[in-house]
């Protein structure tokens, strides 16, 4: 199907939403790559063998600490940060600058993830330009897009 | 109720206290972290002293300079590039 996330394609596709990934690679159930991006080719296996020893480690780290499986890692250190994010079938791992939020970069592991697995397609914003937008922007334009019915319009019609 | 006053000093006192703050606060982000997240978002913080921390900091810390090095060898090329297109007629 047109549109479809592919493995191949996964890690691009991170690295295109946000701005703050720098590279990502995705790993299967067993732990071997299955894309990756901002790398060369001669580097990804390095950077797949350790995204899968900083899951392992966050699963030995998970022994003392209360709740459930990590599902999410975030690791700050000098220079960057680490983030990581799986489900049953696929890791995906991602080095950011330090500015990245947080929060953002974690919701965009997972949409890309979902993606992945079949779900909805993440949809991105379009200027309004780039859409060719037939309308000037003026302010009466912009009085006849407003959804909110404005007072005393509905009683002009009645006798 | 009406508010005291504050002389010169306090106010400079007041404003280093707030500048002292802002950089215990900038050195307290800079510090380095592991955060692991459940399957509801229910962050925890791993300690220091935890179980896996440093392999965890560790294996980040790698990653990050694994990438800076794949850039650094990125850019030269980049730039060879750009300048070859720049010299084609």
């Amino acid at each position: 199907m047109a549109g479809t996330l592919t493995p191949e394609r996964t890690a691009r596709r991170l690295c295109e939403l946000s701005t703050d990934a720098r590279a990502a690679v995705l790993l299967d159930a067993a732990g071997s790559p299955a894309g990756f991006h901002g790398v060369p080719k001669s580097r990804s296996a390095d950077l797949a063998r350790l995204a899968r020893e900083l899951i392992e480690a966050v699963d030995r780290a998970h022994r003392d600490l209360p709740g459930g499986p990590p599902e999410q890692v975030e690791a700050q250190v000098d220079g960057g940060m680490v983030y990581a994010s799986r489900t049953p079938h696929w890791t995906l791992a991602v080095v950011a600058r330090r500015a990245a939020l947080s929060s953002l970069m974690l919701m965009d592991l997972r949409a890309v993830l979902g993606e992945l697995e079949g779900g909805p397609p993440i949809r991105r914003s379009t200027a309004a330009a780039a859409e060719g937008a037939p309308l000037p922007a003026t302010e009466e334009a912009a009085a006849g897009e407003t959804p909110v019915p404005e007072l005393g319009l509905d009683g002009e019609d009645s006798p | 109720m009406k508010e005291k006053r504050k002389g010169p000093i306090r106010r400079a006192a007041g404003i280093a206290e707030g500048m002292a703050a802002t950089v215990r606060r900038m050195q307290r982000e800079r510090e380095p972290r592991v955060l692991v997240y459940d399957e509801t978002g229910y962050a925890r913080l791993v300690q220091p002293d935890g179980r896996g921390y440093e392999r965890l900091l560790e294996t980040a810390e790698r990653m990050v300079e694994l990438v800076g090095e794949a850039d650094a060898e990125a850019k030269p090329r980049r730039a060879r590039r750009a300048s070859a297109s720049r010299d084609e007629p």
